[in-house]
């Protein structure tokens, strides 16, 4: 064989070859290894994090209708129930429900309050007789307009934008962060 | 990083175990045979790796299978590329198992002292069948369904096999427990005995070490190598070929295919993957009472073989020729299995019957997977039919058409039956008699227009007036014969005076509906809009005014729909 052949040389001359011979196997066995590694590695990075740049979960951003016009009564607030359609991954999801609102009319101008308290996010009742919403957890109090008049709520209840058209009123469903002073988009 | 390993070793041992692990003496040196193993290691590594990331977006039961695939399939980055390594390695599993065993078989590797290396090896290669088996039906594609009912059926049809195919199978009938059990054995199951029996094989294959090839000792030690770096250089290079085959394969095949979702209604033409093939041939030639030799005694005769093979080749030595007659057992069993398979991809390409299936198939997958990118509601899985605008066409005119007017046999006759609206035919029969129930007769309203019978109006007069009305659709009329409608322009106009009541100016109003675009979808969605605008059917018109009951999608679903359906019947 062509090994033993070139074992004529001085004694050293085979140590180095056999020595250099096994580091390029050794080098080989990395780079191939490397390179299965990845085959997979590489789109897997890419698979894994595609939550990172891609909308899994989305829907209910846009107006959503929540009632005719004469549902909304001058001086009474009224709890509306938000539906929209929902993309959850792989799912459509028709008419879920996403949250609430109080909607308020006052002088002929209608208004919505999100019932997430601003303070660690439970529903906000409201009290007939003392015309006062009130948050059963912590008993934050706010006044019609969702100005705070007591507890521990650090913010008014959050407004969100809203739209009476042909008769429909449709609110644009938001949440905001809780606990803080001001009004933050989650 | 000395001080590292020197701190790891003083600890755990680290060169010790490298050492065991480097210097196995490989007796007659590294060599290109030995590499099957290795390649099968890589492979299952590999497929582990693969399962668990897909699992990262499937979703096992009944509804949601299907969609999770496709949603992973179609749309997560690169899905469709590790699905298709995840899917074509299982095929890779097959072949390089298959090539382990010719070459065990020809080295004698079977042989006393490695019985237990032999069995636990037959023992993977049957995971290795049932992993491929549990793994189609996860899709919840028709492919998949089907083909694991032909399975599970065979399962049921062996004596006493009856409860052990509802266990499996978790009830009587397939569903989300099917979907969660075969999803148990394949994710957790199969892999931990195969990692178990893999731990056994190894320990059992450096207690022997490889069956070198029937050389003097001498030289055998002579050429010894160690299995790092040599061999595992080998290896790694098999393994990198097998790699890039899997590369070409799934890039080729863009990755594995995903059928549309199981529809236990439908008959769908179920083939098992390829490597099963060989046992759905043998189905063919064995009949009623009879099948139980293709499902049962034959390939139980075949493993009970294979199994005893240690010790039924009694020959003294590992030399080829004394054991030729086992070797040949072994041949036979292959080209057996070869023959089958063969036969069964021959008579299917000839099928055309079932080429035509397949056909379908792929189309409605395609139609199935494009809706899914829209979303599947969560009824699941054949539920992503709902997304087409069709079928979603179809129930909004059943919702708010169909109590007044029919369609394809269904609904009311307070107003014209739309079924092949439009079409020559429909025009023809509307011409001659407007207030049959067909048409208008049925309306409270729109009954001013007389009859012309074919004494009034010929045949070819008529013909004449319906291709004008046909040409008024414009660039949604299709084809037109512009000579006879030319002749029936003039018939409307001047002969027949339909004019006084039908106007063909936009906008103008007469008695009757202006006939501008009539037809086109411009004018369906006018009608759709308002019906009762002064120049369409007027103040009378009772057809509510889906302008503000339907969304403009909802609105354009219909348009769509009722302009379709001149071409859905025979347009005479």
């Amino acid at each position: 064989m062509a090994h033993d052949d070139d074992n004529k040389g001085t004694k050293a001359a085979p140590a180095a070859d056999a020595s250099r011979r096994d580091f390029l196997k050794t080098a080989g066995v990395g780079g191939l290894g490397l390179g299965l590694a990845a085959v997979v590695g590489a789109p897997a990075a890419l698979y894994v994090t595609y939550p990172l740049n891609h909308e899994t979960v989305s829907g209910g951003s846009g107006f959503l209708r929540v009632g005719k016009s004469e549902l909304f009564p001058e001086g009474a607030p009224v709890k509306v129930d938000v539906f929209a359609d929902k993309r959850d991954a792989w799912n459509r999801i028709q008419q879920v429900k996403i949250g609430s609102a109080w909607v308020l009319r006052t002088g002929g101008v209608l208004k919505a309050l999100s019932s997430v308290c601003p303070h660690l996010g439970c529903a906000v009742d409201y009290d007939e007789g003392a015309s006062k919403f009130k948050c059963p957890c912590h008993n934050s109090a706010f006044s019609l307009d969702g100005k705070v008049e007591g507890g521990p709520a650090p913010r008014a209840m959050d407004q969100l934008e809203l739209e009476e058209k042909e008769g429909m009123v449709a609110v644009r469903y938001i949440r905001f962060r809780q606990g803080i002073a001001e009004k933050e988009v989650v | 990083m000395k001080g590292l390993v020197d701190w790891l070793d003083e600890r755990a041992g680290v060169r010790a175990l490298w050492a065991a692990i480097a210097d196995e003496e490989i007796p007659g040196g590294a060599s290109l045979r030995y590499v099957f193993g290795s390649v099968l290691v890589f492979l299952f590594m590999q497929q582990v790796v693969l399962g668990i990331l897909l699992a990262a977006f499937y979703s096992p039961s009944a509804t949601d299978a299907w969609a999770s695939t496709a949603y992973l399939n179609d749309q997560v980055t690169a899905g469709w590329f590790l699905r298709g390594l995840h899917h074509h390695g299982s095929s890779a599993m097959v072949v390089v198992t298959a090539l382990h065993f010719l070459q065990v078989c020809l080295a004698g590797a079977y042989r006393k002292p490695r019985e237990l290396n032999w069995l636990t090896g037959l023992a993977m290669a049957g995971l290795v069948l049932a992993f491929a088996l549990t793994g189609y039906l996860l899709p919840w594609d028709q492919k998949g369904y089907w083909a694991t009912q032909v399975a599970t059926g065979i399962m049921g049809s062996v004596p006493g096999g009856e409860p052990i195919r509802v266990l499996l199978q978790g009830g009587k009938e397939y569903g989300n427990f099917t979907l969660t059990r075969f999803y148990t054995l394949h994710v957790f199951v199969l892999p931990i005995g195969l990692a178990a029996l893999l731990g056994a094989h190894l320990a059992l294959f450096r207690r022997h070490g490889v069956t070198p090839p029937e050389l003097p000792k001498a030289e055998l030690d002579r050429k010894a190598q160690h299995f790092f770096p040599s061999q595992l250089l080998w290896d790694v290079i098999a393994m990198t070929v097998t790699s890039v085959v899997l590369i070409v394969l799934t890039m080729k095949t863009h990755g594995a295919e995903l059928f549309a979702p199981a529809q236990p209604a439908s008959n769908f033409v179920a083939r098992p993957e390829w490597y099963f093939l060989f046992l759905f041939q043998l189905l063919k030639y064995f009949e009623g009472p009879l099948q139980i030799i293709a499902t049962v005694i034959l390939p139980g005769a075949a493993t009970t073989f294979l199994v005893l093979l240690p010790w039924i080749d009694k020959a003294e030595s590992r030399k080829l020729g004394p054991r030729m007659p086992v070797l040949a057992m072994v041949g036979l069993l292959m080209s057996g299995v070869a023959t089958l398979t063969a036969m069964a991809l021959v008579e299917d390409a000839r099928n055309t019957k079932y080429q035509k299936g397949v056909v379908a198939a792929h189309r409605e997958a395609e139609r199935a997977r494009e809706f899914a990118r829209a979303g599947v509601l969560p009824a699941g899985g054949d539920a992503v039919f709902l997304n087409d605008p069709q079928v979603q066409a179809r129930m909004l005119f059943k919702e708010h058409c169909a109590n007044c007017h029919t369609l394809d046999g269904n609904g009311g006759e307070e107003a014209p039956n739309l079924t092949g609206y439009n079409n020559r035919e429909w025009l023809r029969s509307l011409i001659r008699n407007p207030r049959d129930k067909r048409f208008f007769g049925g309306t409270k309203t729109h009954k001013e227009m007389e009859a012309y019978p074919p004494d009034e109006l010929s045949d070819p007069k008529l013909d004449a007036v319906v291709e004008y009305l046909v040409s008024l659709m414009g660039p949604d009329a299709g084809v037109v014969n512009a000579a006879l409608a030319e002749q029936g322009k003039k018939l409307f106009a001047d002969e027949l005076d339909c004019n006084t009541c039908h106007e063909v100016q936009a906008g103008q109003s007469g008695d009757g509906p202006n006939f501008a675009g009539r037809g086109s979808k411009a004018w369906i969605q006018r009608v759709l809009q308002d019906a009762s605008a002064e120049d369409l059917y007027g103040k009378a018109s009772a057809m509510p005014k889906f302008g503000k009951k339907l969304t403009e999608e909802e609105r354009s679903r219909l348009v769509e729909l009722i302009a379709s359906l001149r071409n859905s019947k025979g347009d005479g």
